[in-house]
């Protein structure tokens, strides 16, 4: 009666996130101390990054974690000065009730350089009344000054026996069904994602049936739109001007990211090749391509340009 | 589609302004058509005053016509063969006459068409058919050579009320209301350019709003930068680099370049490598603006300019004898069109942020899972309360509202879940304070042992229980209040009974 299983699910408490056992148990030992240094969170997504900060974030500061922890997602839209405002006024107030105060700074590798090493001084000022939990996916994209200024911890994808457990004590407290193959098969399609895992386990789990290989495939091609498959087909037919206009509706309409564009046409095309309907030639100059146009993203280019110039190699 | 194409003239009487200049024209078609052979014209004035429009009038009256856009490799080769032979040999026909339209003769550039100017010199003199030359600059060189074996038409800019009477008739058509004043002011900043006052207007136009001057005010006269659209020619119609860094000298965001360069190759470009080299090229322009942007070194930006410019122009292996209309890129159309539905997204993925400590980014890669859930009632329900969706977010998740029935149940559900959790909550605090009141009683018997201290303690003790009043305020609902007191007087009466 919660809506989503993600937060319905999400472990309150340190000793209860799944995997990561050896950070949790560096962690631990920042509780009860009357200071902690920077952290810094990296790894994929759905790992338990956010999900550790804000269970070590209770843990320290206790009953009152509420009024001296900050939590602010970098990425999104705001530029730095809207975060150094919030910054600077959470941390002008002495912390109530707890040792010092928190601020949690999600996907920090989306800021720009300049926003970081405005960042820094932030981090730099306010050393005796809080402390920084960065998170990001890739740390290479932080700045170094940063990097140096923080305790880095780095979070693996959890291991497919840890995600199956987890779902298996899910359907046990919800009280549905489910088969071995149905949960060996959402673990296959998360790759160490337990956001995604729990997405699909409730999907399939809302159709009301017990949820078994079928039903997770079912809920996994839907939750694929379409559209990448026909773009494909479209550009592989020599229909470029269709295959691009498809790729900008994707975008724009359904908001697509160009990561998630790139793994879903990545799968597009594997699973041809895998099924003998592509050739593996020019597979792997596609791959290589894609491979590319991946590299560029997450480097910073346009996205969207980057897919339309990867979309000319279908043709 | 560009309004000045929809609205380009199709008959010599509807192209405005230069009337002497049209007569002459006509008395040329006129005479070849008696068989009477006549010099080449040579049109030259600036851009945007008519002189291809006249020339594709022209070309009607004859029964094919041949164009050669500007800015191609003109080696003496290619023009022979693309014109040379067209223009000493006559159609099988007789009397049919092959029109030979050449535009910017004046862009023919030194080093790279070596002999260009020369070869077309030798056409003029061999050609059997009508023959016209478009140019911008009278007094450029490269027309020295040439001028002696034409028919010299100057051609001026068209007058600032000529344009204002197009500009009317337009919005007419399209059904735009403008205030006068505002075309007005459009004709004059054109400067004589009929092309860029039409493509302002179609640029400025909004369907349900009036265009008024202030619209207009903030714009740029237009001097003699070239203009984006010509920008885009420049690359996609040449393979000359000297032309091309020409063109894209303009007044505008270099990305919006790109995004105009990219809309348009593979509407220009029809080969598949080309169109494949060509993208690779504006793939890397863009990997450099990126790298720019997040680097602070704009110096990277004419890597970016040259990928984009004579990257993508060289990668033809001949430019195209076609008329291609540059199109706006139609992301822009696209996102604008759909602001509504991207509003509608984005605000979800706030809602989504707040509540689960994640991203837009990562909010809008769970919708899929969403609209899969959404189709079962309840959990519907349950989320959209859990994320405090309106109707019309809902909607965007599932055609049909929840019903009724299901709202009403999940309400009642919702309030006795309230109840139990409120008693489940209750409980725990009061055996939380029994625990802690049977804490400090041992501690004050312990105390006690040492009376000297004892006054230290009772300085703490209210201390304490200020703390657990607020946090009894905080998580005890408003209706348990009543009851608090009742149970501290037991808590005070279990401590000071001791």
């Amino acid at each position: 009666m919660s809506g989503p299983w993600v937060e319905k699910y999400r472990p309150q408490k340190l000793e209860d996130i799944v995997g990561q056992k050896q950070i949790i148990t560096r962690l631990e030992k920042y509780i009860g101390e009357g200071s902690m240094p920077n952290l810094m969170f990296t790894g994929p997504a759905g790992v338990g990054k956010t999900t550790t900060a804000l269970a070590l974030a209770k843990s320290i500061l206790g009953e009152y974690w509420r009024n001296n922890f900050l939590e602010l997602n970098a990425s999104d839209a705001r530029g730095i000065d809207t975060v150094r405002n919030d910054i600077k006024s959470f941390c002008r107030l002495k912390p109530v009730g707890a040792p010092f105060r928190i601020i949690f700074l999600d996907e920090v590798d989306n800021m720009t350089k300049d926003a970081q090493h405005a960042l820094r001084r932030e981090m730099e000022m306010y050393t005796k009344t809080a402390s920084f939990i960065l998170s990001c996916n890739y740390s290479s994209k932080i700045i170094d000054p940063i990097q140096s200024r923080c305790a880095i911890f780095r979070f693996a994808p959890i291991k497919g026996e840890e995600i199956k457990e987890r779902l298996q004590f899910i359907c046990e407290s919800e009280g549905f069904e489910a088969d071995d193959k149905g949960l060996e098969t959402i673990v296959y399609f998360a790759e160490g994602d337990m956001r995604k895992a729990l997405n699909v386990l409730q999907a399939a789990a809302s159709e009301g049936e017990a949820i078994t290989e079928e039903s997770v495939y079912e809920v996994v091609s839907k939750a694929k739109p379409q559209d990448i498959a026909n773009m494909i087909n479209k550009a592989l037919m020599g229909d470029f001007l269709g295959a691009r206009t498809l790729l900008r509706e994707t975008m724009v309409l359904q908001g697509t990211s160009g990561e998630d564009m790139v793994t879903q046409i990545y799968q597009e095309v594997s699973k041809r090749v895998v099924e003998g309907k592509m050739e593996p030639d020019f597979y792997i100059d596609l791959i290589n391509s894609i491979a590319d146009c991946d590299f560029r993203i997450r480097e910073g280019a346009n996205p969207r340009i980057q897919l339309e110039a990867l979309l000319t190699k279908f043709i | 589609m560009l309004w000045t194409d929809k609205y380009r003239p199709q008959t010599l009487d509807e192209v405005v302004g230069n009337n002497k200049e049209k007569k002459i024209i006509l008395d040329w078609v006129d005479n070849w058509k008696k068989g009477n052979p006549q010099q080449p014209l040579l049109l030259v004035g600036p851009p945007g005053i008519g002189k291809t429009t006249l020339a594709l009038v022209i070309a009607k009256e004859f029964s094919e016509y041949i164009e050669l856009n500007a800015s191609d490799k003109r080696s003496q080769d290619v023009i022979k063969n693309t014109i040379g032979e067209s223009s000493s040999t006559r159609s099988l026909f007789g009397d049919e006459y092959k029109l030979i339209i050449m535009d910017e003769v004046d862009g023919i550039h030194g080093t790279n068409d070596r002999g260009g100017v020369r070869a077309i010199g030798e056409i003029i003199k061999n050609s059997k058919h009508p023959m016209i030359l478009i140019a911008n600059d009278f007094y450029s060189k490269r027309l020295q050579s040439i001028k002696p074996k034409c028919t010299v038409i100057k051609m001026a800019k068209v007058r600032s009320p000529s344009i204002r009477k197009a500009l009317k008739e337009i919005a007419a058509k399209e059904e735009i209301k403008a205030n006068p004043k505002a075309l007005d002011l459009i004709s004059k900043k054109s400067n004589g350019d009929m092309r860029s006052a039409i493509n302002t207007l179609q640029a400025l136009a909004d369907k349900d709003e009036v265009l008024e001057p202030r619209d207009v005010e903030n714009l740029r006269t237009k001097d003699d930068r070239s203009d984006i659209f010509n920008a885009i020619t420049g690359v996609l119609k040449s393979k000359n680099p000297q032309h091309v860094r020409d063109a894209l000298r303009v007044d505008e965001d270099p990305t919006l370049v790109m995004e105009y360069i990219a809309e348009n190759i593979p509407r220009e470009y029809t080969n598949k490598d080309e169109i494949k080299k060509a993208y690779e090229n504006i793939a890397k322009a863009d990997l450099y603006f990126g790298r720019a942007q997040s680097s602070r070194n704009y110096g990277y930006w004419r890597y970016a300019s040259d990928f984009m410019g004579i990257g993508v122009s060289s990668s033809k292996k001949e430019t195209y004898k076609k008329f291609t209309k540059i199109q706006t890129p139609t992301i822009f159309t696209l996102m604008g069109r759909n602001r509504g539905k991207r509003n509608l997204r984005d605000g979800i993925a706030e809602k989504m942020s707040k509540k689960m400590h994640i991203s837009h980014s990562i909010a809008i890669s769970m919708f899929p899972y969403l609209e899969i859930m959404f189709k079962n009632d309840e959990l519907a329900w349950e989320i959209s309360d859990f994320l405090e969706l309106e109707d019309n977010e809902i909607k965007r998740f599932r055609s049909k509202k929840i019903p009724k029935k299901v709202i009403n149940k999940m309400e009642k559900q919702k309030a006795q879940m309230r109840v139990e959790e409120r008693d489940r909550r209750f409980e725990e605090l009061q055996n939380q304070m029994m625990a802690e009141a049977q804490e400090v009683v041992e501690e004050e018997v312990k105390e006690e042992e040492l009376p000297f201290e004892i006054p230290g303690i009772e300085d703490e003790l209210p201390e304490e229980e200020t703390v657990e009043e607020e946090v009894v305020d905080e998580e005890v609902k408003e209706e348990e209040k009543e009851e608090k007191p009742k149970k501290k007087t037991d808590k005070q009466v279990s401590l000071f009974s001791f």
